[in-house]
């Protein structure tokens, strides 16, 4: 144990402490493989659903994904429909003839004994993808990272080794899945520029509706290639997560830094390796001499896919605007929003129990707040605008919706955004306190959760708040109020507390007595008016 | 066709298998489905008929073995298309004929069932040709009224010559190719062998649809679209290609051949066709093309024979040598071992743009040439026709007489490539797609000849082979 842990302190800086070094260059390029949310595979009608069909192996394979002789590929649309508008949306010359093409070698889960993907002449290429510091939080300004080209592939099947018995079981399920391979050009120069990227990507695929965009499914799939000084290229494979992916990097730049410092970089560093991660160090699964030919032929039966030259300009009309240009109009005029919480409007999360998704959120927010201003009106400065709806649907509303585990696309149903407005006019108009609206709100959805979000019910908020009799006071007589300050003072028996806050000593233990006050009238009485009404009755001169 | 003629010949079956070794698997209970003649269902347009399928073409309720060891006890759980509309039309299917392994070889030497011996020389051991040899010799000795073969190169035309019986290879993709296990899918067509040719058309009246399984079928669209540009002829524009006769007839055929085929030419003329000599000269090319396209193809289409679901596979280790499952693709026959070593060599990176794509370029010249001499448009590529051109080309379809077994047995060691030179006529018309059809250019005598129309014109080649056929015979 002593010797790993000095082996480790003296021969490799710990990833923790990772820094890049200025006199060893960085360049990396990405290949990410995506598998596409069509219904039905690439080339056959099964079920394209290999994550959740994991309990059910080679449940969703039909005739040609098991590569039963005399059978033959039938190409999904869907998927060169998917492709496109990932071609679009990363900036890509969509090629209008492209082809499919065969790469030959042997594996237990590839049953055709070839993969059909695209070689001689991909789906798309010279595209690229812009980050931003703002946006995305890299080093720089900006950085462009280029595309080099998109290839339409089918996916292999799984493997599962089971060493004990030392037998592999096959399931093929995933045989056949569509998958788009992404390959850029080594652009990347530091992690945190591969790391804006990966998330940017896993956004954009989700946003565009064409794969679930998840690591740890599987459904995308990242390889590094990895250069340092323009010595020979590694590739890195085996990474299934962010964190695996820029260790990986981590590590594999410090072992190259040592070689290159030990003078061994002609020897150990020319040739281009191919290397695994095994969760704490690079190992090598095979270099050039090992190369295998993959035999690329064009497929013989299917057919060239051919567009029309309209077809993308067709696509581009019916996608979404691109994530960055809805963000950049949330943060700017009307709307305002700090980048974090326009993030939340915008940003996929990975659709695993959520309440929400971002689209349903960023309509509804922009529903209520357009009716919201539009009540508004002049009565409010415009850099206020977004308050309310801010804080009350992406904190408020969200934290209840959690905290009931009730979809917002129910809720949506009764509590409409013209509704929601409603609600937000009472805060703003001060018919009852932002404490009073927290437990109405959350009433409110409670109810709605218990009658099913039953689409003929209706929220009246007036009756409720005289229900509960939480509506303001906004004209209380000077004398009862005094009253009450009084009580207050009396019952907290702190002598010394109420003399330091009437001498000034403690300036800030008033908003105790506040808090007291807004206890008692359960918020109905605003906190300014018992602020006076205490310092009058203390006599503060301060 | 009759109940009784179909029970006739299904009991003959047992007798002709032991003589000439046409079936890899007999459907022993196929004399209980033979209908009686007045019921009802013995109006669909093949009831009665007796037939075989080559065994590269899958059937749910027969093993499909295409020749192979490998293949031995597989059981498809599906039938081609071909076979269900057969099937639906009330085709009785008698067994699956033998073949060369996989479809490659070109005299039916090549099966791990062993070789098909040829009808036409009963107390002889010749062979019936391939690699469609057992359905030509079923059709050859009566055992069923029509076969199914498939043709990639030849394979149904060539042993249809040496068994003295008609060879229609359609245009590619009239046929559904589903069910067919692939040799060289950008070649392979199914074909039908029969004596007789209204009964060979009623046949490919059944078969000759768009199948939307198959990607490589010709839509209806086109389909319509070439019959409305056919024309039918009582006299035609016949060419003969100089290259499909010159040369390497051996000596002893042209002397047979050169009375019977002036013969025949001169009939033709005096029908009233207008014969021209023609040269296509990328055609000198075709056996190298084929050799280099069909080989690659069969690599690619084998690489799923990997001991995992097929085949036998070694206790020790799946990989040996450096090369993965080499004790269960041992299984191939040496030919297909030939071929598919050829086939990976010419898709190697370094060799590939050198064979692979020259051979690709090549092809697509011969298609050219073959669209200048013709009168009919090539609706697949766009060639408008030659309004002066040829409606058919004819040539010989075999440039030598089938030989013994033993011949292939010793030749076979010298050089594989004896072997492929059988192919040297038939294989032009395959790469370029081409509708074509071999008759015995004398009854009962091991000499095809082939007429051959532009791509799709399928019914031209078929009517004009009735004009040449009937009024010969």
């Amino acid at each position: 144990m002593w010797v790993f842990r000095r082996f480790n302190h003296t021969h490799f800086p710990q990833i923790s402490e990772f820094r890049l070094l200025p006199q060893y260059k960085l360049k990396c390029g990405l290949e990410i493989h995506t598998q596409l949310d069509t219904r039905n595979k690439l080339f056959s009608m099964s079920t394209n659903d290999p994550f959740h069909s994991a309990n059910n192996p080679n449940l969703h394979t039909s005739f040609f994904d098991i590569a039963l002789p005399g059978t033959q590929p039938l190409l999904n649309y869907e998927a060169v429909l998917f492709a496109t508008k990932l071609a679009i949306a990363l900036n890509c010359r969509v090629n209008l003839d492209s082809q499919f093409d065969r790469k030959h070698y042997f594996y237990g889960d590839q049953p055709l004994g070839y993969q059909i993907t695209q070689h001689f002449s991909p789906f798309a290429s010279q595209g690229h993808l812009p980050l931003y510091r703002d946006i995305d939080g890299i080093a720089e300004i900006n950085k462009n990272i280029h595309v080099a080209q998109l290839q339409i592939e089918q996916d292999t099947g799984k493997s599962l080794y089971k060493k004990s018995e030392q037998i592999t079981l096959i399931d093929l399920n995933r045989s056949g899945v569509p998958l788009i391979e992404m390959v850029t050009e080594p652009d990347f120069q530091d992690l945190g520029q591969i790391r804006a990227f990966i998330k940017k990507y896993q956004n954009l695929v989700r946003h565009l509706k064409i794969s679930t965009g998840d690591l740890e499914t599987g459904a995308i799939r990242v390889d590094v290639n990895l250069s340092i000084n323009d010595h020979a290229r590694v590739e890195l494979k085996n990474l299934p997560n962010t964190s695996s992916i820029l260790n990986a990097i981590k590590y594999e730049y410090l072992r190259q830094v040592r070689i290159i410092e030990d003078g061994m970089a002609n020897k150990l560093l020319s040739q281009p390796e191919t290397r695994g991660w095994t969760g704490s160090s690079t190992v090598k699964l095979r270099g050039k001499e090992t190369t295998i030919d993959y035999r690329y032929m064009p497929d013989m039966e299917l057919p060239r896919i051919k567009l029309a030259s309209d077809v993308v300009e067709t696509v581009r009309k019916t996608m979404p605007p691109s994530p960055d240009k809805v963000l950049n109009t949330l943060i700017s005029e009307p709307y305002r929003l700090s980048l974090k919480d326009a993030k939340i409007l915008c940003l996929n999360s990975n659709g695993q129990g959520e309440m929400y998704n971002h689209e349903e959120l960023q309509q509804f927010y922009l529903d209520t707040f357009h009716s919201y201003a539009y009540r508004v009106k002049e009565g409010i400065r415009a850099n206020n605008l977004s308050k309310l709806p801010t804080n009350w649907i992406i904190h408020e509303l969200l934290g209840d919706l959690n905290k009931l585990e009730l979809p917002l696309s129910k809720i949506t149903k009764v509590l409409k955004p013209k509704i929601f407005a409603d609600f937000l006019m009472l805060i703003h108009n001060n018919e009852i306190s932002g404490a009073s609206g927290k437990l109405l709100l959350f009433h409110v959805l409670k109810t709605l959760k218990e009658t099913n979000c039953d689409a003929c019910a209706s929220i009246d908020f007036d009756s409720l708040i005289d229900e509960f009799d939480i509506r303001t006071i906004n004209q209380i007589d000077d004398g009862e109020l005094e009253e009450i300050c009084q009580g207050i003072i009396e019952s907290i028996k702190n002598e010394k507390l109420i003399n330091d806050i009437a001498s000034g000593k403690k300036k800030n233990s008033i908003k105790f007595l506040v808090g007291q006050g807004m206890k008692l009238s359960q918020g109905r009485i605003k906190a300014q008016d018992f602020e006076k009404s205490f310092k009058k009755v203390l006599d503060v001169k301060w | 066709m009759s109940s009784k003629a179909a029970l006739k010949r299904i009991q003959l079956i047992p007798e002709l298998q032991k003589k000439y070794n046409i079936f890899t698997h007999i459907e022993n209970s196929v004399a209980e489905k033979v209908l009686p003649d007045d019921s009802n269902d013995s109006n669909a347009p093949l009831s009665h008929l007796v037939t075989g399928i080559k065994d590269n073409i899958v059937t749910y309720d027969m093993p499909t073995t295409c020749g192979s060891k490998i293949l031995l006890d597989y059981i498809s759980p599906f039938d081609a298309t071909c076979v269900k509309l057969l099937r639906d039309a009330g085709a009785l299917l008698v067994g699956k004929t033998n073949l060369d392994e996989f479809g490659m070889g070109s005299a039916g030497t090549h099966s791990h069932f062993g070789p098909v011996r040829n009808p036409l020389f009963p107390n002889e051991n010749v062979v019936a040709g391939g690699s469609s040899s057992g359905s030509a010799a079923a059709v050859a000795a009566g055992a069923v009224d029509f076969a199914l073969g498939t043709d990639t190169g030849g394979s149904v035309r060539l042993p249809a010559a040496y068994t003295s019986i008609l060879g229609f290879k359609p245009s590619y993709g009239r046929i559904s190719r589903y069910g067919v296990i692939a040799y060289a899918q950008s070649l392979d067509t199914v074909g039908i062998l029969a004596k007789d040719l209204s009964l060979l058309r009623k046949v490919f009246r059944v078969l000759d649809k768009y199948d939307e399984k198959d990607p490589t079928s010709l839509d209806n669209e086109l389909r319509a679209a070439i019959s409305n540009r056919c024309i039918k002829r009582n006299t035609y524009k016949i060419g003969i290609p100089r290259e499909f006769i010159q040369g390497s007839l051996t000596k002893e055929l042209a002397k047979e051949l050169t009375e019977p085929l002036s013969n025949f030419l001169k009939k033709l003329l005096q029908q009233g066709h207008e014969l021209y000599p023609v040269s296509i000269p990328s055609t000198k090319f075709a056996l190298p093309i084929y050799f280099t396209i069909s080989p690659a193809e069969a690599a690619s289409n084998l690489a799923r024979y990997d001991g995992i679901r097929y085949g036998t596979r070694s206790e020790k280790n799946d990989l040996e040598d450096g090369t993965f499952f080499s004790s269960t693709r041992d299984a191939f026959g040496q030919v297909v071992k030939d071929r598919l070593v050829l086939g990976n060599y010419s898709l190697c990176s370094e060799t590939f743009k050198d064979s692979y794509i020259r051979a690709q370029k090549l092809r697509v010249k011969i298609i050219d040439e073959f669209d200048s001499i013709f009168r009919f448009p090539n609706l697949l590529t766009g060639s408008e026709g030659n309004a002066y051109g040829l409606d058919l080309i004819l040539g010989l379809t075999n440039d030598g007489l089938p030989q013994s077994i033993d011949y292939y047995n010793e030749k076979k060691i010298s050089s594989p490539t004896n072997e492929y030179k059988n192919d040297i006529f038939v294989t032009p018309m395959s790469l370029a797609g081409l509708p074509v059809i071999s008759f015995p250019l004398l009854k009962g005598k091991p000499l095809g000849i082939q007429i051959a129309g532009q791509y799709g014109d399928d019914s031209t080649v078929l009517d004009a082979c009735s004009l040449l056929v009937d009024r010969d015979n």
